[in-house]
């Protein structure tokens, strides 16, 4: 399946991109696609720990199985204020 | 006046000071954050803030309503998104509520949970024409704050 991932703040710069399109198995999660972007991107994999997924206005958990087409935007750490 | 409380561009804090006072309420406590002109030693001209809005616009919501149950107080937040610049506010926590201990205390929470709930993010500029994002916190829900 085809998803796509939209970078905010700092993991724009790690990705090299606002948006990355990612191909995975069936049955992926957002832990799939937060390893196989660490695989692409070493600057994201040092702080993977540290990074949440949003889909839609909501975080999700790293367990959440994903659906073709959909969209997960990376949350590194905030600094708003 | 708008229900958004994302905005684009620098906020104007007499906005909010313009609501009425609830008749029960005696404090009134304000918050704003502005564009400072140094970061760690470097000269700083202005601060791009993005966020990720649809969560970001949920979350200032969440927070206007926990403040409410944890303090018995009417409060509104909003946060700038765009380019500021020095001295443009950023930020602003406005409190009414019945007495001043009440008011300080959700003002100071409110802006606390917002630095760390909120997806919004500062990319500073400097003078030598670097830009860079702030270190900032893994983000954490409003009711963990």
């Amino acid at each position: 399946m085809r998803v796509t991932i939209e970078c905010y703040g700092a993991s724009q710069r790690w990705c090299g991109a606002e948006l990355v399109n990612l191909d995975l198995g069936e049955a992926a999660t957002v832990a799939d696609a937060l390893g196989r972007l660490a695989e692409r991107y070493p600057e994201l994999a040092a702080r993977r720990e540290t990074v949440a997924v949003a889909i839609g206005d909501d975080i999700v958990a790293a367990s959440r199985t994903l659906i073709e087409g959909e969209r997960l935007a990376l949350i590194p750490p905030v600094s708003g204020g | 006046m708008s229900t958004s409380r994302l905005r684009q561009g620098a906020l104007n804090i007499a906005e909010w000071l313009a609501q009425p006072m609830p008749p029960d309420c005696g404090g009134l406590a304000v918050f704003a954050g502005t564009v400072r002109d140094v970061h760690e030693g470097r000269a700083v001209t202005g601060i791009n803030y993005h966020a990720h809005a649809a969560l970001a616009e949920r979350r200032l919501a969440e927070i206007e309503a926990e403040a409410a149950q944890r303090f018995g107080a009417q409060v509104s937040v909003a946060h700038a998104v765009g380019e500021l610049k020095v001295g443009e506010a950023s930020v602003v926590i406005v409190v009414r509520s019945g007495h001043r201990a009440e008011a300080f205390a959700a003002c100071r929470w409110a802006i606390d949970t917002l630095k760390q709930t909120v997806p919004i993010w500062k990319e500073e500029r400097y003078a030598d024409g670097a830009a860079r994002f702030l270190e900032g916190t893994p983000i954490k829900t409003v009711k963990e704050s």
